[in-house]
């Protein structure tokens, strides 16, 4: 492997490692933006960029919460829900949504120089999601569908926030639990650094009393897969796609080896892990090459 | 008035624009369009297992999710040849009236109503309208808990598939389900009585209105009909076709070069006499007069939609709906064209499946993208009979009017950044 291309690897690595985590800086921003705004109310930003809405939308559907929440904080921004969204110096932006052209881009970059704590919201913002799953997908499967044809509306790489700009927290998921986005809001009005989950959805899931889907020859990624999800698609019948994007300790190598007992080939296999995390596993072509053990 | 330039829509699914041009009480310019970063789900499924493609194109779209998982399921059902259960049936029903109470509700009240009331978002009106925000958020959590219970996930859910349901309600789940349903349908027919007192500003639209057409309320089957034509869901290429504008991702479909709109108002006009009674009293005593040609009685066509639903729903779960084992069906080579009536309209699918269930092709065309020339040519007839209003009001109107059709750019429409030439 070139030392080039050991690096890209090693750099996709540890941002795939921080969706699960996040840095020291961002524990400081965390501190400051508390410190900065207390006692009064830190003023808060939902914004989207492409995407499908439902990370928004989680946030809303905190049903019973959503009214007390919204006065606990000063929530000055929410294009979706909100006509007056002032331009502004935010301590919490909360963005949904992957870069998919380059007016995101140009967003993504101003709502971060607006933030104190930028928070990536759910799976678009934090891994691509299903939207960039297109830099595996064949050409001609899509190129047909390019009809795009003034400049400034071009396509960018579909690629998630922090391959463009400074991401300070993840919340992952497609979309995140939405008690999970209520739980980062009350411990950053603490002033805390919200804690990430880092155990795999094997954990919940075996807490749920479920019966386990690869053992029943699912190809469910469950148990190389971020947990904090209660498991909630096993627990609905359907295997784990890695939405979540992978545990910093997976075994890449045995979770394919696993399924290539279960009957699955290597395109199938190959395709499911790259549909949600893709460019979250750089190294995922060695591994199933056997290059690499994990 | 001198020349207007109304300029850059963005949000909710994405960004919109709207470009308008006004010269001497004319309009010169109007260009509407969807300017949100492509996703091309179409291309992605490509390649992919028939039974992959729910998962992925769910994301399409996060209040529709349900639809989209439907409407595909059904495409690939007609594809591979395999006819669901009458159980499996119901059950997509209701999962889909568990969306639409919650997508109605939450755009009822989150996005059309503080237009009304005078009231930058519905946040804003906590203060003075604390009540009809609690009975919205009432009604989305009950319609929420109904997908979230059958579908396994409040957003995106998973448990319908090709074939049937992963997992099924249990009799005590669905008796939850419905006194919940039961305890919400005050709200509904509160939200009726709301909307008809509306002051809606007088208009009509030269386009027609299709909806499918059913022998109960139009849902997830039927021809696709308005008042001068029907066609089946087979003859979708035929009958539709789309075209590209430079300016937009959205595709336009027009019918022989007439345009369209699909929405709550479009299924009320065709589908009006098939409501459950609840529904049919409460379109009675709203004095909504069907057909309606004015899309901003669209509004008011979703609130008895959302009495309809709930209605709807108790009475799924009331039925006898005896657990039925997964099986997954064998692929087999062919093409399915699948049409479901979800919150904003008509949502079609197609697929075509090889022998080994690879998806070789694939067609999405959503509400939006059909309404979306209607809606450009709305308001370029709209304008004219504004102009001697005060600017702001103008875009409050046209505000209105394309938030009326709750497209998938819907709050977009929130965030109207006006250029005044």
């Amino acid at each position: 492997m070139t030392s080039k291309r050991a690096k890209k690897v090693k750099e996709a690595s540890s941002k795939a490692q921080a969706v699960a985590s996040f840095s020291q800086d961002a524990k400081a921003a965390m501190a400051s933006a508390k410190m900065d705004t207390a006692p009064a109310k830190p003023k808060v930003g939902f914004y989207g960029i492409t995407g499908c809405a439902g990370c928004l939308l989680s946030f809303i559907f905190n049903e019973d919460e959503i009214l007390d929440l919204v006065n606990a904080v000063d929530l000055k921004a929410f294009p979706f829900i909100k006509e007056v969204n002032p331009d502004e110096q935010f301590d919490f932006i909360f963005l949904e949504g992957l870069v998919a052209d380059a007016e995101d881009l140009e967003v993504a970059k101003k709502l971060r120089a607006n933030a104190k704590v930028l928070v990536a919201l759910g799976a678009c913002a934090c891994t691509g999601c299903v939207p960039a799953y297109r830099q595996f997908s064949l050409k001609e499967n899509y190129e047909h569908l390019l009809y795009r044809k003034e400049a400034h509306l071009q396509d960018v790489k579909p690629t998630p926030v922090d391959e463009h700009i400074k991401v300070d927290f993840y919340i992952p998921g497609c979309p995140p639990d939405k008690q999970q986005i209520i739980n980062f809001i009350k411990q950053a009005l603490l002033g805390k650094a919200p804690p990430a989950y880092t155990s795999p959805v094997c954990v919940e899931c075996r807490r749920n009393g479920n019966a386990c889907l690869l053992d029943q020859g699912k190809p469910c990624l469950g148990p190389i897969t971020v947990g904090g999800c209660h498991a909630v698609c096993i627990n609905g019948g359907m295997e784990c796609w890695g939405c979540r994007g992978p545990t910093t300790d997976m075994n890449l190598g045995l979770m394919i080896k696993i399924l290539r007992e279960k009957g699955f080939d290597d395109k199938f296999i190959q395709d499911r892990m790259r549909t949600f995390v893709g460019l979250k596993l750089p190294m995922l072509e060695r591994v199933i090459h056997g290059e690499h053990n994990t | 008035m001198a020349n207007i330039t109304l300029n850059h829509i963005t949000k909710i699914e994405g960004h919109a624009k709207l470009n308008l041009g006004i010269d001497k009480g004319k309009v010169t310019v109007c260009e509407l369009s969807a300017t949100e970063g492509s996703r091309y789900f179409e291309g992605l499924v490509k390649g992919r297992q028939y039974f992959e493609a729910t998962e992925m194109t769910s994301r399409i779209c996060g209040i529709c999710s349900c639809g989209h998982v439907i409407a595909s399921i059904s495409a690939i059902e007609r594809a591979i040849g395999f006819s669901p259960s009458l159980g499996t049936m119901q059950l997509r029903r209701l999962l889909t009236l568990g969306e639409r109470i919650r997508s109605h509700a939450t755009h009822l009240y989150f996005l059309a109503l503080p237009d009304y009331l005078g009231y930058e978002s519905a946040l804003a009106m906590a203060g003075e309208f604390k009540k009809e925000l609690k009975i919205a958020l009432g009604m989305m959590k009950v319609g929420n808990h109904v997908v979230s219970a059958i579908g396994g996930r409040d957003l995106h859910p998973v448990s319908a598939q090709v074939g049937g349901w992963l997992k099924w309600p249990s009799k005590e789940q669905l008796q939850e389900l419905a006194a919940e349903l039961q305890g919400v349908m005050r709200s509904a027919q509160a939200t009726v009585k709301l909307f008809a007192s509306l002051k809606q500003q007088p208009f009509s639209t030269d386009g027609n209105w299709y909806s499918l057409h059913d022998d109960i309320y139009a849902m997830l089957d039927g021809s696709f009909l308005s008042p001068t034509s029907t066609f089946e869901q087979h003859d979708y290429h035929a009958f539709i076709k789309e075209h590209h504008e430079p300016y937009s991702t959205a595709n336009f479909v027009v019918k022989d070069g007439k345009r369209y709109f699909v929405s709550s108002l479009a299924r009320l006009n065709n589908n009006a006499d098939q409501l459950l009674p609840k529904a049919k009293l409460a379109l009675k005593q709203s004095g909504l007069k069907l057909p309606s040609v004015n899309p901003f009685d669209n509004n008011l066509a979703q609130a008895i939609e959302l009495v309809q639903a709930i209605e709807h729903a108790i009475a799924i779960c009331q039925m006898h709906l005896p657990a039925e084992e997964y099986t997954r069906p064998a692929p087999r080579a062919g093409n399915g064209i699948a049409a479901i009536e979800v919150p904003r309209g008509t949502l079609w699918h197609e697929y075509t499946v090889a022998d080994d269930g690879t998806i070789t092709f694939a067609n999405i065309v959503t509400p939006t993208a059909q309404n979306l020339y209607n809606m450009q040519e709305d308001v370029r007839k709209l304008v004219p009979q504004l102009l001697k209003l005060p600017k702001e009001t103008i875009i409050i109107e046209i505000e209105k009017l394309i938030r009326a059709y709750d497209p998938c750019f819907s709050c977009s429409a929130h965030f109207l950044e006006v250029n005044w030439v």
